[in-house]
């Protein structure tokens, strides 16, 4: 689950509510799956928050990346 | 001999009529530059066609021009422009009467257009079956366009303002020039390496020529073989070009490019967040919805008083043996007067009684036995016809030299049947 894409997670996020919101699910189960999308709520809201301000930056022609500006 | 005069009209008719009769002067294209463009409140529009040594006048007519002219011609524009040569007799000169003007050079590119889509087109190259999808939430974004300008500018801006958490990779290239192609081709390659989620490929706008690189065959095939999802960005909204046809994905603009590629924050925050709140609310409902259910079992009389579960069954067992005692009681009684009705049976009062009855019944009996038997038939005369131990009762069992037993009663005689 760690590994999954911020595009995985919000799938599997949407299926989850979406099984809690319509399915008969044991009470047992629907912990689990609540504990595994709050697992995921926290994984997605880390990547929405914690992700740096974006970066442009330039490959050079000898394969160097770096910054680049756009006030050039 | 007097030599004829004649008078001016005389003259310009005469020269109009010999114009109008070379053919070559009646279907004729011309290319030159244009200059002094001017349109009058007629419609009719008026110029000089030129070149380094020579010019000639010409006018195209508003019929004309509202069904042919594509485009606002300028003065100092290369034009093809095909019409007819005639006099225009008022002021003595020859004009160029337009029914087209078209840019010079563009017809030619505009057939090689039309040729390579086709060619792609029927290759396949264009199949929505072939069309990569564009991924929602990108972590890095690649452009191969010009590094300064317009369209990198925008693309940066747009995608910073509505997906800040992602990054931006820039492949500059030339994207004009008898260079532009190879090295758009060259960074398409080169960023299939980076570990890139959309690749953004375009310019800003310009002439049909300045965004010939991206009609080039090479260009189109290396964004159809690329492994990453292409959005194109050529020039404005009405521009479009072979690569557009080829991506995964035609954008207008490098802004719409940039649009494209990138989900708004905004809105995947709220949709993150609406998610939340039906998570919480799902399971909160399904506690609830349990726990209600553990309320109402647990409000049960068995849960709630057990000892009712004893009482129910004291009382069943006390029935129990109430039927027992009383159903008991009965068959001693009834026995009783059973065995009070045999004990005063007539017949143990009696006994030589069935005696007599059983020697009575005896006796009727042998009776009937003799009035059955068949020796007593025998007796009065009747006799057995038998063939091989068989009683014979009709002619048709036997035949002609059968042999017979007539059984009598003092014995059997052996006969033949004749």
């Amino acid at each position: 689950m760690e590994n999954m894409s911020f595009e995985e997670s919000l799938e599997k996020l949407e299926e989850i509510v979406n099984k809690l919101e319509n399915g008969d699910v044991p009470l047992d189960d629907a912990i689990d799956e609540f504990n595994k999308a709050m697992q995921l709520v926290k994984t997605c809201n880390d990547k929405l928050n914690s992700a740096e301000e974006a970066i442009a930056k330039i490959v050079q022609e000898n394969g160097e990346v770096i910054e680049f500006n756009t006030n050039d | 001999m007097e030599e004829k005069t004649f008078t001016v009209t005389e003259i310009t008719s005469y020269i109009g009529r010999k114009l109008k009769l070379d053919p070559n002067l009646k279907n004729i294209l011309i290319k030159g530059e244009l200059s002094n463009f001017k349109t009058y409140p007629s419609g009719h529009s008026y110029f000089t066609l030129k070149d380094e040594n020579s010019q000639i006048p010409g006018v195209m007519f508003k019929g004309n021009k509202d069904r042919f002219l594509k485009f606002e011609p300028q003065d100092g524009m290369k034009v093809i422009i095909k019409g007819k040569i005639e006099v225009y007799a008022r002021d003595g000169k020859y004009q160029l009467y337009a029914t087209r003007i078209t840019e010079d050079g563009l017809g030619d590119l505009h057939i090689a257009f039309e040729q390579l889509k086709k060619k792609l087109k029927r290759e396949g190259l264009f199949d929505d079956a072939h069309k990569k999808k564009i991924p929602t939430y990108p972590k890095r974004i690649g452009v191969v366009t010009a590094s300064t300008g317009a369209a990198i500018r925008d693309i940066i801006t747009t995608i910073k303002r509505r997906y800040p958490i992602c990054e931006i990779l820039v492949f500059p290239t030339l994207v004009q020039g008898d260079q532009a192609a190879p090295q758009i081709v060259r960074q398409i390659q080169k960023a299939q390496n980076y570990a890139i989620d959309t690749l953004i490929v375009g310019r800003g706008g310009g002439s049909i020529e300045d965004l010939w690189a991206f009609n080039e065959e090479i260009v189109a095939r290396e964004i159809y073989a690329c492994k990453i999802p292409v959005i194109s960005a050529v020039g404005h909204e009405i521009d479009f070009t072979i690569s557009d046809f080829v991506a995964d994905k035609r954008a207008p603009t490098p802004t719409a490019a940039a649009e494209l590629a990138v989900p708004s924050l905004g809105e995947v925050k709220y949709k993150f967040d609406n998610l939340k709140g039906k998570l919480t609310k799902s399971i909160t409902d399904k506690i609830g919805e349990n726990r209600m259910i553990l309320n109402h079992i647990s409000q049960k009389p068995v849960l709630k008083n057990p000892e009712e579960i004893y009482e129910i069954k004291g009382m069943h067992l006390d029935n129990l043996v109430n039927r027992l005692n009383f159903t008991s009681k009965n068959i001693i009684t009834q026995n009783k007067a059973k065995l009070f009705r045999l004990e005063n049976a007539p017949i143990l009062k009696n006994p030589n009684e069935i005696i007599n009855r059983k020697a009575e019944r005896y006796n009727r009996n042998v009776d009937k036995l003799e009035v059955l038997n068949p020796l007593l038939t025998l007796k009065r005369g009747y006799s057995i016809a038998k063939s091989k131990d068989k009683v014979i009762t009709s002619v048709k069992d036997v035949e002609s030299g059968d042999e017979l037993d007539i059984e009598l009663d003092d014995g059997t005689i052996n006969t033949k049947v004749i």
